[in-house]
């Protein structure tokens, strides 16, 4: 639903670093990788955190 | 212990910090890697007093979360079990973030502010938009008792290497690259291939293998290598979730593993 705090994995904190991954990757055009390594999420762990996540709070809202 | 041991810094920032300690045996490597990883007390939140919540998440989701942020942990401030109190109250619609927390001590607050909680919402059929309002106790508390209370991330060590040059390679065979990662101590320089960031080659010195690409046939062009282990040389790689910079973090580990060597020998005498 909402970005997970920290890597499932090694602990680090990802949910930082979410909302600027989003607008640049997933709404903007530069390219995940490129994006991931300028955030300094190095681990593979980490990366698919955010790689793979989906925000869901606005789609389930209404159903409140 | 009748040595010192000799620590040598090769990254060093707040967060992280890459560093060779010589001198100790692989079990006491392991010693102060555990020691970091579980035994630094830090702050974090254990117990949340919900007032209202009318988000998508539960108070349990919520709770969860607010656990996992980190909180900046003064040294010497705390001892294992004090509590500080934290508050929050965010109404849609807007996020709520972890730097909008607010402590009762001016040390403590959270270390990332930007990692979003909950996004609250006014929905159109509703008539009041949701709101989260909770006070929530940060206990401090062990990486042994609940992750959460982790200071150190990733935190791992690998034996210092060291490259002997063979022989040339066969002039006629293909060059195939060899991947090594870590760090090298150069004991070769005159093979040595100035590589960027690190100037000419010199024995001794301690090169991170990324600066050649962790391809060890750019360092040694044209030569046979081999690797081996340095013995008692480890190199750390550390890594703080922010509660404290890596520098507190490992000399309050080195600290907590001395209180046991200390009382571990007093019982022993009694």
């Amino acid at each position: 639903m909402m970005v997970p705090v920290r890597c499932f994995t090694c602990g680090k904190v990802v949910g930082e670093h979410w909302e600027e991954f989003k607008e640049r990757a997933k709404e903007g055009d530069e390219s995940p990788e490129a994006v991931l390594d300028d955030l300094g999420i190095e681990r593979p762990c980490c990366r698919r955190m955010l790689v793979s996540h989906k925000d869901l709070v606005d789609i389930v809202s209404p159903y409140q | 212990m009748t040595e010192n041991f000799e620590v040598q810094f090769i990254d060093r920032d707040e967060r992280t910090a890459r560093f060779l300690v010589r001198g100790v045996s692989p079990a006491f490597a392991n010693g102060l890697r555990r020691a970091i990883i579980a035994d630094v007390p830090t702050l974090s939140i254990d117990s949340v007093r919900i007032i209202e919540n009318s988000s998508v998440m539960f108070d349990e989701q919520i709770s969860l979360r607010l656990g996992l942020v980190p909180l900046t942990t003064p040294p010497n401030e705390f001892e294992e079990g004090d509590i500080v109190t934290l508050a929050l109250d965010v109404e849609g619609p807007e996020t709520a973030y972890s730097g909008d927390l607010r402590s009762d001590h001016e040390l403590v607050e959270p270390a990332d502010t930007n990692i979003p909680i909950i996004e609250l919402k006014y929905p159109e059929t509703a008539d009041s938009p949701q709101r989260l309002e909770l006070e929530a106790d940060a206990v401090m508390g062990r990486g042994r008792d609940h992750a959460k209370n982790q200071g150190g991330v990733a935190v791992g060590y690998r034996h210092l290497q060291t490259v002997v040059v063979e022989d040339d390679a066969d002039e006629y065979s293909d060059s195939e690259p060899e991947i090594l990662r870590g760090v090298i101590e150069e004991r070769a320089a005159e093979h040595a291939v100035a590589t960027d960031g690190t100037g000419e080659p010199e024995n001794g010195a301690l090169v991170a293998t990324e600066t050649f690409d962790n391809d060890l046939s750019k360092r040694y062009p044209d030569k046979e290598v081999s690797v081996r282990d340095v013995d008692d040389a480890f190199v750390f790689h550390v890594e703080s979730d922010g509660s404290m910079s890596v520098d507190e973090l490992v000399t309050n580990a080195a600290d907590s593993l001395a209180e046991r060597a200390t009382e571990l020998e007093q019982a022993v005498q009694l």
